[in-house]
């Protein structure tokens, strides 16, 4: 960008007064400052390692090492060639370190410091034992002098070594914006951000990271050559491994990430130190506490610190970068155009099961370019697992997959990324540390663009989304709407053929979700095949040329919108049928009875944005209350607010008149307000039987015996099953576990998120005779359910929620034969509709 | 001989590996963290132990519970101060946290306790008994029965009792044992004061046959982290064995192909399980879901 | 990049702070030593032996009529912050001359420096032998300590006289101290016509030692050739009496500090060590120098307490032979303090009668003659037969 001179014009700059500085200073502060310069090059490579790639080592000592050996026995053997001999240990220490990440990137966390560690150990130890070659233990002394690059009279000073290792340094950290700037470093930050999401572009998270680890080894090679001659004396002893740790602390202080954050954090850790040289003994207490305070204090460091403060006195100014409209059409242009009679995208005969259960079972369609084709179905039925199985995240136990008419031979993420088959994700992934730009520039240049013309393209491509905000602005600060824009035109920069959207409506506002429309057609019709996951149907129906319905894996239907809404199976899937409810709604709970749930003006969300908003409702004893809506409505956002598990942004919860503001989820849990959560939230490792007993851990009982009997007579399953991990039972079985695992914690007030979902219908059903069962027995519920027929069914009372905010109340019976609440659900609203009413 | 002394050597020595390694494990399984200060807890607890038995004439079976007690305190500190803030942010600073509050008491300890190291008393290290003709400390048969004991009993507390299952059904799902009225932040903090009573423990329970000094604890924490890490951090039978297997790949070395071979042999035999088995000997992989 | 720039001028301004300087103007000496770590005993006992002949120097007037000061840093026994440590000490303090620590690596990569400063440089514990026959002329580095070379001779001569070995087995620390004395070791043997039965060496951290002493025995070790610290060496001989291995133990000065039977238990006594001095060994000037340290440092209630005595018994020694030469000297000139070292009258020292102390050639003060081999009897260090 227009900035690019930036960073080395400041590096000429600092190496001039850096350079002008040394030779001003007497020679212990030389000595000083040289190495500052050393340690802020071996933070520069772990900034590459840490800052970029997000991986962690605490071995660099042991790179430095093989570089200052390196230098300092091929100059004792040929003094003149110690530059040579520099390249050299550089080069050794970069190929030791590629070849320890192979390992090392497989690994994260604590298995990647050990392997660290082990290598410095490693190392140090081979260098002790061959004595021969290394002097051992003893080391080497009289390190020949560095040869200075200038003409010079009487050796090199130390004053002359620290410029020229400054001068080294400074364009190292000119390199390295550089770098952060380039596709590779790009890709760098991009893997750390969302591994997945850099597979969904094509990148290879190894090569990449293998190279993150040889770069910052390389740099801790050379950092250790410059330093032989500087010391002039080396030894296993002059690199231990606590330096290693000086290192990390110099990044992590100075800022990770941040091009200067090294320098920063080298001049702490060096210069700190010097100057506390009077305190003798205490020097270490007062490093070791510093550096816990500024952990706690600071966590983005110096770099991140200062401009924070920079920020707070000069705010930055958002940039609406303008950019000529670009023709979508012709940029997707010679890929675009599929193979005459081919569908761009054919599933043939997928399937996958997970742990028993069939979550995809023999998908087949076709999408074809210039079209829309819709993925729907209930919640559960495996949209977003066909999903995956299209794109190489999960790999198919059966079937295949055809791209523009050939199979494709190796379907994992990144090949299919390759050949023209872009995705976008459910949760938005974005490579966060990112600008919006920059996850566009990532993957334009997977195309190969060159530089100067790609920034252009990748604006004009956000602008062709409708991404009207910063292209600058981190990627972490968009709203909802700009980040499944950036997300698009990320996938578009792939010029792909084939486009996967997975609930690109989730989470937008309804005046938001036609602009999307419109962009997902003109998308289309610049050539793409685009294939849709999306619940929102009002959406769908209207968008769609071709509409596939899936349920319990299978396709039940496919075919135009207007025939699958008409469809009575698919109608079946959606609502559940009325006159399945055998389940006789229990006796209306008499008036007057005590309060045992009051929400009053409850507000939730993330971060500032309000999810529900300002809810009031009360549930009486006895009382079955059902919460319904669309997805995305709140309705689980809720439910966290109230059990605890999500503070509260205003509002209060009371239970039987006490309130729970302020207690912990464990805590609300422990007072008898359980919330059986969305999703089968078993513990997967443990035995179904301590499964069931942990539901009582609230009330800090262990239930044996007549107890668990009780709940087996209700879940049969459940006793065939007791001795199994909960892990290996299938979705409705743990379904069964969840519920059965709530009523053992003996609830006086029980919540039920989406208890049917993914069960099939028969199960389904049970299930809601079991609720009504227990209903009848008094207890206190709150049901939330996609299934609206058959929780209205057994509800006494319920509550309708739309965009976080509850727009109808009412009696069960009254709210099921309201027509507006199908089309809530269906988004039904075209002619012919009027089928869907219930 | 030498194979049997060998072998006896390194049970003894693999065995406080392994008591070392469960306390990493223990924590690492309800929070996904680990104290690096371990090794400097270790020492705490030796040097709480010499400090009451010789400073101040405790009998020692006085002095060890009070010497845990003051461990235990120590992790319960450290969590609040060097694990919780960085976990809450998300961040993974508290590895470089905990090393900072290794390095603070370390050298605390310095100060307090002083540089020399001292030699601590046991009755238990005084006559060695012979078995399979190799000479064998009492001690360290204590050593030996304390690490794969507390192990079966880490095991029997986790699979048999409420608050072990709790203490699991945490890392499996942190959002579903809230609702089950677990509190996952008392929980990681009673983690944290039983990882640092183990480490304690084992600081103590090496003392008489080492010597207690304010660095002692260094080497013990880094080859204890090896173990739980080539056991994998997920299992508590595979972090002692692999502190067994540890302890015994040391000695067999020194033994068979010179002490100069031993680190490299050791950690190299780190290096290459971790080549072969990412998650450790005896871990294995979580599932990846999109 | 703009808001750099001040900073690094902030970081210049720091690094040129002024060292102060007062109206009395008192003489710095200075001290690299390892102060923190796990070497910090050793800082801690010069510290005590220089700390003490500094106090009598200063009450008897001081040098030139000037009190000398210490000023130390600390090595981490790393050699690169021990060279950036000296450098601080004659560049910024600018101290007259520089005392040394325990380790040899971070004494040799001060030689140069010294020498090429033109800054006296006096070794009082590393026993490197290249440390002061390094080569330079004139050469500014001095040593009261012993040398590992002659060390070893000294060993290997009581193991084949007085312990009748032929076939002496090496454990060795493994560091820089270790592999000098292997070396040592093995050109002594080779004089002495002894073969060695083998060399092991152990770690710091090493808890038990029977795998290495187990090879030995079986290679027909006939004695124990022991170079390490206390603590570790305290290991080997727990070791040899769970192996029931009942071998002589000769051993260099690492074992000296009072401790070692505490840690090494009863087998302590049967270990028979290298030494330049013993506050057990009373005479006049032990007495006093004792009764000093006593004073200074309430935690030191007899010989018992002197933690590594020879650091500190040579550290007070080399302190008062350089407060002697700078008086010779009359200034505090590097170079002049360098000739008046080389020129010194006879002194009488705590450790013995220097006559004199150094020479042109010889910068070494104690000699083979000057060792005396001891062991532990009751917790005192007693001369061996």
């Amino acid at each position: 960008m227009s900035r690019a001179w930036h960073a080395p014009a400041g590096a000429f700059l600092l190496a001039l007064v850096a350079g002008a500085l040394a030779f001003r200073l007497d020679n212990y502060q030389a000595f000083v400052l040289g190495e500052v310069g050393i340690t802020a090059i071996i933070g520069i490579g772990l900034n590459v390692l840490i800052g970029l790639s997000g991986q962690m080592s605490i071995g660099h000592v042991a790179f430095q090492a093989v570089g200052a050996y390196a230098v300092a026995l091929v100059t004792s053997a040929f003094p003149g060639l110690f530059w040579p001999a520099l390249v050299l240990g550089t080069l050794l220490a970069a190929v030791i370190g590629g070849l320890l990440a192979l390992p090392a990137v497989r690994l994260s966390g604590p298995y990647l410091a050990m392997i660290t560690i082990a290598a410095a150990f490693v190392i140090e130890h081979a260098i002790i034992a061959w004595k021969e070659l290394t002097g051992g233990a003893s080391g080497i002394a009289n390190v020949a002098e560095m040869p200075l690059p200038w003409p010079y009279q009487g050796g090199a000073s130390a004053q002359a070594l620290a410029a020229v290792i400054l001068g080294i340094a400074s364009a190292l950290f000119a390199a390295y914006a550089w770098f952060r700037a380039s596709p590779t470093g790009l890709a760098l930050v991009a893997v750390r951000g969302s591994e997945t999401a850099a597979a969904s572009i094509g990148l290879d998270p190894v090569r990449l990271k293998c190279l993150a680890f040889a770069i910052s080894a390389g740099l801790a090679g050379l950092a250790g050559g410059l330093f032989a001659p500087l010391a002039g004396f080396i030894s296993p002893e002059t690199f231990p491994l606590s330096a290693s740790i000086l290192y990390v602390l110099a990044v992590m202080m100075g800022g990770a990430g941040a091009t200067l954050g090294p320098l920063y954090g080298a001049l702490v850790v060096v210069v700190l130190p010097e100057l506390l040289a009077g305190l003798a003994e205490y020097r270490l207490l007062f490093v070791g506490g510093l550096l816990l305070i500024v952990l706690l204090i600071a966590p983005d460091g110096i770099a991140g610190t200062l401009e924070r403060t920079w920020r707070l006195w000069r705010p930055a100014r958002a940039r609406h970068l303008s950019a000529p409209p670009l023709d979508l059409a012709a940029f997707l242009g010679h890929q675009a155009a599929p193979p005459p009679g081919a569908p761009a995208l054919e599933a043939m005969g997928l399937g996958i099961a997970f742990g028993g259960l069939r979550a995809v079972e023999n998908l087949a369609f076709a999408a074809a370019a210039r079209a829309v084709t819709a993925l729907i179905g209930p919640n559960g039925a495996g949209k977003s697992t066909a999903l995956n199985l299209l794109s190489g995240f999960y790999r198919a136990d059966s079937g295949s997959i055809r791209l523009a008419g050939s199979v494709v031979g190796d379907p994992a993420a990144r090949h299919l990324a390759r050949s023209g088959l872009a995705r976008g994700f459910q949760t938005v992934l974005l490579f966060d540390a990112l600008s919006a730009a920059e996850n566009v520039l990532v993957a334009l240049h997977r195309q190969g663009a060159r530089r100067p013309g790609a920034a252009e393209l990748a604006v004009q491509l956000l602008r062709c989304v409708g991404f009207e905000g910063d292209p600058t602005a981190p990627a972490a600060g968009l709203a909802q709407r700009e980040r499944r824009q950036v997300e698009i035109a990320r996938a578009l920069a792939l010029r792909p053929r084939v486009l996967l959207l997975d609930e690109p409506a989730a989470g937008l506002t309804v005046a938001e979700r036609t602009p999307l429309g419109t962009l997902i057609r003109s998308i289309a019709a610049a050539g793409v095949a685009v294939v849709l996951v999306e619940h929102d149907l009002k959406l769908v129906m209207g968008l769609s040329d071709h509409v596939v319905v899936l349920d319990q894996g299978r396709v039940i239907a496919q075919g135009s919108p207007e025939a699958v809404r008409a469809n009575p199976t698919v109608r079946a899937a959606y609502l559940g049928t009325a006159a399945t409810s055998a389940a006789a709604r229990h006796p209306a709970v008499a008036t007057g009875a005590e309060t045992m749930l009051n929400v009053v003006g409850l507000s939730a969300g993330y971060g500032g944005a309000s999810v529900v908003r300002d809810v009031s409702f009360e549930v009486r004893a006895g009382e079955m209350l059902a919460i319904l809506g669309a997805n995305g409505a709140g309705k689980s956002t809720l439910l966290s607010a109230i059990v605890g598990l999500k503070r509260p942004q205003t509002g209060v919860v009371e239970l039987a008149g006490a309130t729970l503001s302020g207690l912990s989820a464990a805590a609300i849990a422990a007072r008898g307000l359980v919330l059986v959560p969305e999703g089968r939230q078993v513990f997967p490792e443990l035995s179904v039987l301590d499964n069931l007993r942990l539901g009582a851990f609230a009330r800090r009982a262990w239930p044996e015996g007549a107890e668990l009997e009780a709940v087996f007579e209700r879940f049969p399953r459940l006793r065939e099953r007791a001795r199994q991990r909960a892990g290996l039972l299938s979705g409705g079985e743990q379904q069964m576990l969840a519920i059965a695992r709530g009523l053992l914690a003996r609830p006086r007030v029980l919540l039920l998120d989406e208890p049917s979902l993914g069960l099939a219908p028969q199960v389904a059903e049970r299930l809601f005779a079991d609720l009504a069962q227990l209903a009848a027995e008094g207890l206190t519920m709150v049901l939330v359910d996609q299934m609206a027929s058959l929780a209205l069914a057994v509800a006494d009372r319920g509550i309708v929620l739309e965009n976080g905010r509850i727009v109808r109340a009412g009696q069960a019976a009254a709210l099921a034969a309201d027509s507006a609440l199908a089309s809530a659900y269906l988004g039904g609203a075209a002619p012919g509709s009027a089928a869907l009413v219930l | 001989m030498l194979l049997g002394a060998s072998i006896v050597s390194g049970l003894a020595i693999g065995a406080m590996y392994g008591l070392l390694a469960l306390g990493y494990h223990v924590t690492w399984v309800v929070s996904r963290s680990v104290n690096f200060a371990q090794g400097s807890v270790m020492m705490l607890g030796a040097v709480l132990a010499f400090s009451l038995t010789v400073g101040f004439g405790w009998p020692m079976p006085a002095a060890l519970p009070v010497a845990l007690a003051g461990c235990a305190a120590f992790g319960v500190v450290l969590e609040r101060v060097a694990v919780r803030p960085f976990r809450v942010r998300g961040s993974d600073s508290w590895l470089m946290a905990t090393v900072a509050a290794g390095m603070l008491l370390e050298n605390a300890a310095l100060f307090l306790f002083g540089k020399e190291p001292r030699g601590m008393p046991s009755s238990l290290a005084a006559e060695p008994l012979t078995v399979f003709g190799v000479g064998v400390l009492p001690l360290q048969i204590v050593i030996l029965v304390a690490g794969v004991g507390l192990a079966l009993i880490f095991v029997a507390v986790t699979r048999g009792t409420p608050y072990g299952k709790a203490l699991l059904a945490v890392v499996q799902n942190p959002r579903a044992a809230q609702l089950m009225g677990i509190d996952a932040a008392r929980v990681t903090v009673f983690a944290y004061a039983l990882s640092s009573a183990l480490a304690g423990l084992a600081g103590i329970l090496i003392a008489p046959l080492y010597s207690v000094s304010a660095d002692m604890g260094f080497v013990f924490g880094i080859k204890g982290f090896a173990a739980a890490i080539l056991g994998g951090l997920e299992n508590p039978w595979g972090v002692v064995l692999a502190g067994l297997l540890l302890g015994l790949a040391e000695a067999l070395t020194t033994a068979f192909a010179g002490s100069a071979a031993t680190v490299m042999a050791s950690f190299g035999l780190v290096i290459l399980a971790l080549y072969l088995r990412p998650h450790g000997l005896f871990g294995r992989a979580g599932v990846r879901k999109v | 990049m703009s808001r750099f720039l001040p900073r690094l001028a902030t970081v210049a301004a720091l690094l040129a702070l002024p060292a102060a300087a007062g109206a009395a103007e008192p003489i710095p000496v200075g001290l690299v030593a390892a102060l923190s770590g796990q070497s910090a005993v050793s800082g801690e006992a010069i510290t005590r032996g220089l700390t003490v002949a500094i106090d009598e120097i200063n009450a008897a007037g001081g040098v030139l009529g000037r009190p000398l000061v210490l000023v130390r840093r600390d090595d981490e026994s790393n050699p690169g912050k021990g060279v950036a440590a000296a450098r601080e000490l004659i560049y910024r303090d600018h101290v007259a001359a520089f005392f040394g620590g325990i380790d040899t690596p971070v004494s040799i990569a001060l030689v140069p420096l010294a020498n090429k400063e033109k800054t006296p440089f006096m070794g009082v514990w590393a026993a490197g032998t290249g440390i002061t026959r390094n080569g330079a002329s004139p050469n500014f580095v001095f040593r009261v300590s012993a040398v590992d070379a002659l060390v070893d001779e000294r060993l290997l001569r009581y193991a084949a006289t007085v312990a009748k070995a032929r076939h002496p087995g090496l454990m060795l620390i493994n560091n820089p101290w270790g592999e000098s004395n292997h070396k040592g070791l093995d050109a002594a043997a080779k004089a002495a016509g002894l073969s060695l039965a083998g060399a092991e060496s152990f770690e710091v951290g090493d808890a038990d030692m029977i795998p290495q002493l187990t090879r030995l025995k079986g290679a027909g070790a006939d004695a124990i050739i022991l170079v390490g610290n206390a603590a570790p060496a305290a290991v080997v001989i727990r070791s040899l009496d769970r192996m029931g291995w009942s071998v002589p133990v000769i051993s260099h000065w690492g074992i000296s500090g009072g401790r070692f039977p505490e840690l090494a238990g009863p087998s302590a006594e049967k270990v028979a060590f290298v030494q330049t001095y013993s506050f057990f060994k009373s005479g006049p000037k032990g007495e006093q120098v004792l009764a000093a340290l006593e004073k200074a440092y309430p935690a030191i209630k007899g010989p018992q307490d002197v933690i590594a005595p020879v650091g500190t018994a040579n550290a007070y020694d080399a302190m008062h032979l350089l407060a002697l030469a700078i008086a010779k000297a009359g200034s505090t000139d590097g170079p002049a303090i360098q000739a008046a070292l080389e020129a010194l009258p006879p002194y009488d020292g705590l450790i013995k009668r220097y006559a004199p102390a150094f020479t042109a050639t010889n910068h070494d003060a104690l000699g083979a003659d000057d060792y005396i081999m001891v062991h532990f009897a009751s917790g005192r260090i007693v001369p061996v037969e």
